[in-house]
């Protein structure tokens, strides 16, 4: 399979638990891969290359960008997948805090789009895939922040849908529910013990099981490619059936 | 208060539980009010409200309601669509006589019942359909009520869409209200105290809702202040679904 063959990959929070399955998998339908974190690591594939890229610094999306013009002279996909969280309600969060978690969710997303749109023109085809959430639509408790920057990342995607589908780029976002992820134990650590809570978690899905990486990484890689091509401004839950359902009363 | 004095209304299912309250909410507020049921008058139904003994999913019941309502009143200003019924059963468990009960009611009936009153509606007449969280995500083994309710939101936009601006047409779309529906639903848990409890707590509100809790956002519907309100599907349930149906403290 090589859906991706001469297409050319940029993926914020690449390092993560989702990021690092799409570049991968983006690697693997033989994409070239920029996988951009805080942390380079030792990239795991001949096709992947790791950056050192902090979403909040404009410096190092103008940097990156310039460099990417330089080597492929083109981007067909970007991935915003960079992502934090903060568990607590409103009277609970500083405004340093709040605005952090805007920096990395919202503008972050901002200022890498900003700079990879003139790379994007110059694809026959390109794809800019955001990372929504299912909170953006309906809220965990106890997640006011991150629910609120998910509300925004639905907007802006469609918002730059609006914008640049006339220059043939497409937006997308993809909203996950539970996902496997370091991510996800954080989010239950107070709950309790994360084995414990595995099967109530589960019976919770109608499909009886939570998300992994792979699973998303399978929407963003059909959405990156151009199979797709008719698909923009749209936000792709992909959650297990979770939100399709009313509150689960035990009856 | 007389709100609504002077004006004219139609409510189906008037017998109990939400249709009643609407029935007595519209009355209170000054309007002349018919409503109707497929029995006999109840006793206790106050004295000035018209009863008529009406099968909203049968074609020449709906047209004797409509030539009864137009000898009272001439012409309509008020349509509440209440009338319906629920089948707990899956697509599989369901036979073609729960379709056509279901759906007879709670789908060919709402059609049936505008059908005939849209013709001898007043300018700025307001129809207000009884809609359903159910409609919009699913409660489990509700298979055809969930898709009969889905049916309304989509009639109740169509409405709005071709009869405006003379009549507006907006559906409310009910959570768990304590009617003797949601009663049945509890004495058959296993542990009805604990199942109200585990309910009780999904709901922000911090209770369920109540007949005239529905009724009093109907009066709104139906009274000038919501003369810019048409085509919305209005939800109130106490909150239950803008939370997520995971909620790991109530594991």
């Amino acid at each position: 399979m090589t859906r991706l063959s001469g297409k050319t990959a940029f993926v914020t929070g690449g390092a993560g638990g989702i990021g690092s399955a799409i570049c991968s998998r983006f690697a693997k339908e033989g994409a070239q891969v920029v996988a951009a974190d805080l942390t380079a690591e030792e990239a795991p594939s001949g096709n992947i290359s790791s950056l050192r890229y902090d979403v909040t610094n404009e410096e190092d999306a103008k940097m990156a960008f310039e460099t990417l013009l330089e080597r492929w002279g083109k981007l067909d996909i970007l991935v915003n997948a960079a992502g934090i969280e903060i568990e607590k309600t409103i009277e609970e969060t500083s405004l340093e805090e709040w605005n952090r978690i805007f920096a990395v969710n919202v503008t972050g997303m901002f200022l890498t789009s900003k700079y990879a749109l003139p790379l994007l023109r110059r694809s026959a085809g390109a794809s800019v895939i955001n990372f929504g959430s299912y909170d953006g639509f309906i809220a965990d408790p106890g997640l006011t922040a991150y629910c609120a920057t998910k509300g925004a990342v639905h907007a802006l995607t469609r918002a730059m849908a609006c914008d640049h589908g006339p220059e043939g780029i497409r937006v997308n976002a993809i909203c996950p529910g539970y996902v496997d992820t370091p991510m996800l134990q954080s989010f239950f650590r107070d709950a309790g013990d994360i084995d414990s809570l595995k099967q109530s978690v589960r019976d919770v899905h109608p499909i009886r099981r939570y998300g992994t990486p792979d699973d998303v990484a399978n929407l963003v890689n059909w959405l990156a490619s151009d199979e797709a091509r008719y698909a923009t401004g749209q936000l792709w839950v992909i959650d297990g059936g979770l939100s399709a359902q009313v509150q689960q009363m035990k009856l | 208060m007389a709100r609504l004095k002077g004006k004219t209304a139609v409510v189906t299912g008037g017998r109990q539980g939400i249709g009643r309250a609407i029935v007595e909410a519209l009355h209170a507020e000054g309007a002349a009010v018919m409503t109707c049921g497929r029995g006999a008058r109840p006793d206790e139904l106050g004295p000035s409200v018209q009863w008529v003994t009406a099968d909203v999913s049968a074609p020449s019941s709906v047209e004797a309601l409509k030539c009864a309502a137009v000898e009272a009143f001439g012409s309509l200003d008020i349509l509440v669509n209440n009338a319906g019924i629920q089948i707990e059963k899956t697509v599989v468990e369901s036979s073609d006589a729960d379709w056509d009960a279901v759906m007879g009611v709670n789908a060919k009936g709402v059609f049936l019942v505008c059908r005939a009153f849209v013709p001898v509606m007043q300018q700025s007449a307001s129809i207000i359909n009884i809609g359903s969280i159910s409609g919009m995500t699913a409660d489990p083994a509700m298979a055809l009520y969930n898709a009969s309710k889905a049916f309304v939101h989509g009639l109740t936009r169509s409405i709005a869409v071709d009869h405006g601006p003379d009549i507006r047409c907006n559906a409310i779309c009910p959570g768990w209200i304590m009617t003797d529906m949601a009663d049945a639903a509890f004495a058959q848990a296993q542990d009805p105290a604990a199942a109200r409890r585990d309910a009780l707590k999904r709901h922000p509100a911090g209770r369920f809702g109540t007949p005239d809790d529905v009724a009093r956002l109907a009066l709104w519907l139906a009274s000038d202040d919501a003369g810019f309100a048409s085509g919305q599907c209005y939800t109130l349930d106490g909150g239950l679904t803008a939370a997520s149906p995971l909620n790991p403290g109530l594991f």
